[in-house]
């Protein structure tokens, strides 16, 4: 018997691996490959150059009025003067700790659903999570709390977009739920108010819906009802929201097995038993992805309220670039500051999104 | 035109030769050094275990996989960086692939006259019997207007092959046809690839079907660590093992 | 065993399945009941208080107020109603702009995902994810205050071969005046579009009785731009330029875009174009590798690979994609009021609702609208998917 001994690796020929091929493999590849890699290079060179020279190197960064922008760069003086309006739109300056309070809550939340072990997570991270919103209108508001009562006329910028969807979402959550059970049901007349309901909100465009609530709305109530112009926002965020997430729920009840059913029917579970412990969890992790990306949207939605008049962050941006000791027009550094800021915020909820889906996609393969 | 010439010139009876093969995956020595001649009508089993490379091989053989040194004839037609080559060793070499990878959109006639419609350039009609010819010989003709996914694997298995017979092939590349099977289905799949091989087809079977192996292979190619390790026929591979390499693999798939 | 848990036969009237779900049904019947009776009846009673008239007799009552842009003849005289024809028809052209551009874009910037050129992918991703990260009013404030404000004055006009010129006012390109004989030319295009159909037909016809293949693509893109060309050259250009020109502070003559459209339209097909792409390259994800491996095997040519098996997979992903976001593009153009386009929101739900108060008429023919328009592209998506895609199972 001969013992089978492998012939040894030989390094593979130079051609084929290497810094070099990977530069020709990428770049190079083909007559049309080398072309579009010089013009994309030429473009990129001489778009770059004068780009970063605007953006940084002449860009001013000191000084506190309009005529301390003595370079041809960025007024970046603009957006630091203004950043305080940008976040906390005209809330007193002495109270804006309650602000600050809110957005320390709400990483210390995030955090702690990062930090704590799962049990813990259930028992603290997402109740605090639930309730955050409440406890931070109640702090802003502060009148029930035996603070300076702060009127939602002075509420505004960033802190304004991310309170309302956050807001929005939470109540929206148990809503669109039950409207994707009602879509389920066998009961006809349940049924159908529910696929009306939810394509309604999904089917007319987001600031109909607003100036439903605003011109609409105190025509429904009883004469002399004056119900706060966020409050009537919150509701039609909120209904919105409901209408995607129920079609996002009902994708996540299609996700979850049929076994599932009949293993908790076979447990003897009554029907809200089932809901709500057996598939209620199964339905909320497979449609995670896809409630993050529609919040994203809800999110980046919100600065449509600009246009009912809410003192959210685009709004107040357009007052600074309106405001007359600031008429050099800066609407560039304004616009680019404001997109910078919900990139952020919109771009890593989407690689949260992508990674949960990915780790789905592994644990659900057979 | 070339290609025909070429043809002729190199006119023996070894329907594939392949000298000093060698691929890599990047920096990983994947095929090292391999050597085959197949005669016209042979019939070749390869087998090995996973990872050896017996797949990547059989991929080459219709350019499915690159490699990076060494020479590949088909029907004396030289493998070479040359889209006129390529086509003409495609259209000889039909190919059988572990998960049936049948055109999801089109029905099972669709399937089958796809290659002679767009390749041969046939009219429907002549297509479409000819397909239904070779339905018949895989025994589901009543299946033609159904779309793949109404089938089972080893109907989808035959499907696929009767699709590689409609492009009327010199040689036929089996990348373990049963593997994704139930075991019911194995057998259907297995009938229809003996028949084929009983009508002189030049085959290369990448399987674990050592059954099939036994009763119609001319010779038993077994790999490891992307080399032929022995090469022999069936009694002599199954019986008369020369390395200790093939005695284990034996001993791990038969006795069980 | 032990004994059977104590089960009544005859089950109480309330624990029956069926006498539930009517209970059920009655509460959620009669709580909507109430919800409804409370709403119209408190409208009502605003409505008297406030002394609106309700109905939609408003419609024919002069309107009295211009319009920036219309695609048909409109002025202050004209009635309400007709505010709604141009808002709508403003609607719609935007729409149709955007659909058009965004999927071009959209399908460049999807396939270019799958380029063998890094830069190229990187451009792609990049692209994606920065304009899809970005609320849309903040794109459509970029373009209209930040890019289109900073366009040069009418007189320091950029100009393309001075016939197109661009500014701050506006874009302007030379129209097209028809002359005699133009109808010929119309005739024309008219003949090369069903030319193209019968070509297709018969080349389908004629490969399958003799299996010969025909370039249609080609033969069809020669007739729809020969044929008209060649109406042009026989009747001598039967048409005026009506080339646009510099008058006093403005430009007169030819076609104008004017800058809220423009603005309006770059965002929403920027912005969309980023969904799409992102559309086009899960659809090409959603086909396995093992199709391009069996089309090669059984010896198609890339070409052929990408028109007969990536493409129609490819697509029963992107249809039902491309629906919603055309929809949302639609949904979306209603953010032309932020900048004054006057589109269906602007002209309608803005000043007409403003000037007259009809908040519910007014609102609900715009939802009803909405609605139409995202039932038309649906329903057309729709056949386009099931022409598309044949079933599967």
């Amino acid at each position: 018997m001969k013992e089978f001994k492998p012939l040894p690796d030989q390094p593979a020929p130079n051609d084929t691996v290497g810094p070099i091929h990977w530069v020709k493999d990428n770049f190079f590849s083909s007559a049309m490959n080398t072309i579009a890699t010089l013009l994309i290079l030429a473009l990129l060179a001489t778009v770059v150059p004068p780009l970063v020279d605007w953006l940084l190197i002449s860009a001013n960064w000191s000084g506190t009025t309009q005529d301390a922008c003595t370079k041809d760069g960025a007024c970046w003086v603009f957006v630091i003067a203004w950043s305080k309006q940008f976040f906390y739109g005209s809330y007193p300056t002495e109270e804006l700790w309650r602000i600050n309070l809110c957005v320390l809550m709400l990483i210390g939340v995030i955090a702690s659903s990062q930090l704590l072990n799962k049990d813990w997570r259930n028992k603290f991270s997402i109740p605090a999570f639930l309730l955050l919103p409440f406890v931070c209108i109640l702090i802003l508001d502060g009148s029930w709390i035996g603070l300076e009562y702060v009127s939602t006329d002075y509420w505004g910028g960033f802190a304004l977009n991310v309170l309302l969807a956050a807001a929005s979402i939470i109540v929206a959550f148990p809503l669109s739920f039950v409207w994707a059970l009602g879509r389920r049901s066998e009961m006809p007349f349940i049924k159908s108010v529910s696929i009306l309901l939810i394509e309604f909100f999904r089917g007319v465009p987001v600031l109909a819906l607003f100036f439903m609530g605003s011109v609409m709305l105190p025509l429904f109530f009883p004469e002399g009802t004056n119900v706060d112009k966020l409050v009537r926002v919150w509701i039609v965020l909120t209904l919105f929201m409901a209408g995607y997430m129920a079609e996002v729920f009902r994708g996540g009840f299609q996700a979850v097995p049929t076994g599932q059913y009949e293993a908790a029917d076979s447990l003897g579970l009554s029907y809200w038993q089932k809901t709500l412990l057996i598939i209620l969890p199964q339905v909320i992790k497979v449609s995670m992805p896809n409630i993050l990306a529609t919040f994203v949207m809800l999110f980046k939605n919100t600065t449509f309220l600009l246009i009912i008049g809410i003192f959210e962050v685009l709004s107040t941006t357009q007052t600074a670039l309106t405001n007359s000791n600031w008429l050099g027009g800066h609407s560039t550094e304004g616009y680019l500051f404001v997109a910078i800021v919900f990139w952020i915020c919109c771009y890593s909820m989407s690689r949260i999104s992508a990674s949960i889906e990915r780790k789905l996609d592994t644990s659900h393969k057979n | 035109m070339s290609v025909e010439q070429e043809k002729t010139n190199e006119n023996n009876d070894d329907i594939i030769v392949i000298k000093d093969l060698n691929k890599w995956y990047g920096e990983f020595h994947v095929l090292k050094d391999i050597n085959l001649r197949v005669k016209k009508g042979e019939k070749i089993v390869i087998c090995g275990p996973s990872g050896s490379g017996k797949s990547t091989m059989t991929r080459c053989i219709n350019r499915l996989e690159e490699f990076q040194r060494g020479s590949l004839t088909v029907n004396g037609v030289e493998m070479i960086e040359d889209v006129k080559n390529i086509e003409a060793i495609r259209r000889e070499v039909g190919m059988v692939f572990q998960h049936f990878n049948l055109f999801p959109h089109l029905t099972i006639l669709e399937n089958l006259t796809l290659g002679p419609i767009w390749v041969q350039k046939k009219p429907k009609k002549e297509a479409e019997a000819t397909a239904m010819k070779y339905l018949e010989r895989v025994k589901i003709p009543d299946q033609a207007n159904k779309f793949p996914g109404q089938l089972s694997g080893g109907q989808q298995q035959r499907v696929a092959i009767a699709r590689s017979l409609c492009m009327n092939p010199e040689i036929m590349l089996f990348d373990e046809p049963t593997s994704a099977l139930d075991p019911e289905m194995i057998k259907e799949v297995l009938d229809v690839m003996i028949e084929l091989a009983n009508e002189g087809m030049t085959m290369l079977c990448v399987t674990h079907e050592m059954g099939f192996a036994k009763k119609v292979a001319d010779r038993v190619i077994f790999m490891d660590a992307g080399e032929i390790v022995e090469q022999n026929t069936p009694e002599e591979i199954f019986n008369n093992p020369q390395t200790d390499r093939l005695q284990l693999f034996l001993s791990q798939i038969l006795d069980h | 065993m032990s004994e059977k848990p104590q089960v009544k036969s005859s089950p109480s009237f309330f624990n029956n399945p069926r006498n539930r779900s009517i209970i059920y049904q009655l509460l959620l019947l009669f709580g909507l009941g109430y919800f409804f009776y409370s709403i119209i009846s408190n409208t009502l009673a605003n409505m008297e208080a406030r002394g609106i008239q309700s109905g939609y007799d408003f419609l024919f009552n002069t309107a009295g107020f211009d319009i920036l842009m219309s695609l048909i003849p409109y002025d202050a005289t004209n009635t309400y109603g007709r505010t709604f024809i141009v808002g709508l028809l403003n609607t719609v052209l935007v729409s149709i702009i955007g659909i058009i551009l965004s999927t071009i874009v959209g399908f460049i910037m999807g396939v270019a995902h799958f380029s063998h050129n890094l830069l190229i992918r990187k451009l792609a991703t990049a692209y994606v994810e920065t304009f899809r990260n970005i609320p849309l009013l903040l794109q459509i404030f970029f373009w209209y205050f930040a890019v289109l404000a900073a366009l040069p004055s009418a007189r320091q006009s950029m100009s393309l071969g001075e016939v197109i010129f661009l500014n701050v006012r506006g874009l302007y390109f030379p129209g097209l005046t028809p002359e005699g004989g133009a109808s010929v030319v119309y005739a024309a295009i008219a003949a090369a579009i069903i030319g193209i159909f019968v070509l297709k037909r018969w080349a389908k016809k004629r490969q399958d009785d003799t299996g010969q293949q025909f370039p249609v693509l080609w033969v069809s893109l020669g007739m729809l731009f020969g044929l008209p060309l060649l109406a042009l050259i026989v009747m001598g250009f039967p048409f005026a330029w009506d080339i646009p020109y510099l008058k006093g502070f403005n430009f007169r003559g030819g076609v104008t875009v004017i800058p809220e459209l423009m603005a309006l339209a770059l965002a929403l097909t920027v912005y969309t174009g980023a969904f799409i792409a992102e559309a086009v390259r899960a659809g090409i994800q959603a086909v396995p590798h093992g199709q391009t491996e069996a089309a090669r095997s059984i010896g198609l040519k890339e070409g052929k690979i990408m028109k007969l098996i990536i493409v129609p997979q490819a697509m029963r992903v992107i249809v039902p994609l491309l629906n919603s976001e055309y929809q949302s593009l639609v949904k979306n153009s209603t953010l032309a009021t932020a900048i004054g386009y006057p589109d269906l929101f602007t002209v309608f739900v803005g000043t007409t609702l403003n000037q007259t108060g009809q908040a519910i008429e007014i609102v609900f023919m715009t939802m009803a609208v909405y609605f139409v328009v995202n039932m038309t592209i649906s329903f057309l998506m729709n056949r386009l998917n099931s022409s598309v895609a044949l079933t599967e199972r």
